[in-house]
């Protein structure tokens, strides 16, 4: 369940990142999550890595071009997640 | 005692342990807002952070003023969390880690500010407020006209709170200070049995002295200061 994950994957993002006064739904799926958008940051990025190893298992490279593509936006990061997750 | 004079323009204060107070400058607001700071940037920040942001933002709207930091033990629960997450063969937060340093509050206040002016943090095992009153003098020396020095603490974790002699009470003090102008701050020499009575200055005594409730000793450096009215 594509949505279900999103949806999971928003609040994950909310809690993680101590995002105050933004809900799931204002996170759109399709949108930039970094600079752009949501407008996260690098050290973002580095929590949310590591959230997704513990939460999901997966390890990315900090600096590849594939997490970059991962990262775009919560669509991918979902689709990443689906694809790689061992927990 | 000293050629550089220090006078005392203005200050905000921050206690939540204490009791409303008739003057406005002191909060005792138990959930600062933080307003001065974007909330992608708030959300790093604990409540002395968003205080300290707050008073800089007012006592220096245009972001033009040299700001010194101290705090005796800095965000000692981030630093023991990290400390328990290695002893955990746990990864460290990255965001934790960032916010840890000493100098991490005002590096938040400089990105939402553009202040980029000297910015310094120190910790004086006790003895911060004579160190801020030192350096002070340093940046007048050096033909600065004004700073701010923000003392800021917070009792430490509960995990060591039993290896502390002097309980630290949550409290942050900002002053806006001037080579001239101001109400002067004199410093003299105490004696020892001034010296004998007085703990280590805190935030909450810096403030005890701005409303004339308390004088202000550094038993370790010997030192008193007044203020002129």
């Amino acid at each position: 369940m594509t949505n279900a994950l999103e949806t999971e994957l928003k609040q994950l993002i909310i809690d993680t990142l101590e995002l105050e006064d933004v809900t799931p739904e204002d996170i759109d799926p399709d949108e930039p999550l970094f600079v752009e958008g949501l407008g996260l940051d690098s050290i973002d990025a580095l929590e949310l890595g590591l959230a997704l190893q513990k939460t999901y298992g997966i390890k990315l490279e900090a600096d590849s071009e594939e997490t970059r593509r991962h990262f775009a936006n919560l669509k991918s990061l979902a689709a990443l997640v689906e694809a790689r997750r061992v927990k | 005692m000293t050629t550089v004079s220090i006078t005392l323009q203005d200050w905000r204060a921050w206690h939540p342990g204490r009791a409303p107070h008739a003057d406005s400058r002191l909060s005792v607001d138990p959930q600062p807002r933080g307003a001065s700071v974007p909330a992608m940037l708030r959300r790093r920040l604990n409540a002395s952070g968003r205080v300290v942001c707050d008073m800089l933002s007012e006592l220096d709207p245009e972001a033009r003023r040299v700001l010194i930091y101290a705090s005796r033990h800095g965000d000692g629960d981030r630093t023991l969390e990290m400390l328990y997450a290695l002893a955990e063969q746990e990864p460290l937060s990255p965001a934790r880690f960032g916010m840890s340093v000493h100098n991490a509050t005002l590096g938040v206040h400089s990105i939402a500010s553009g202040n980029r002016h000297s910015l310094q943090a120190i910790a004086a095992g006790g003895a911060e407020v004579a160190a801020l009153f030192s350096e002070t003098r340093g940046y007048f020396a050096e033909g600065e006209r004004d700073v701010i020095a923000v003392f800021s603490d917070a009792p430490v974790p509960e995990r060591f709170a039993a290896h502390v002699t002097e309980p630290t009470e949550l409290a942050v003090v900002a002053l806006l200070l001037s080579a001239s102008g101001g109400r002067e701050i004199h410093t003299r020499p105490c004696d020892a049995s001034q010296a004998g009575q007085a703990r280590s200055p805190q935030p909450s005594d810096l403030i005890a002295w701005l409303l004339d409730e308390a004088p202000l000793v550094c038993p370790s450096r010997r030192l008193t200061w007044t203020l002129s009215p």
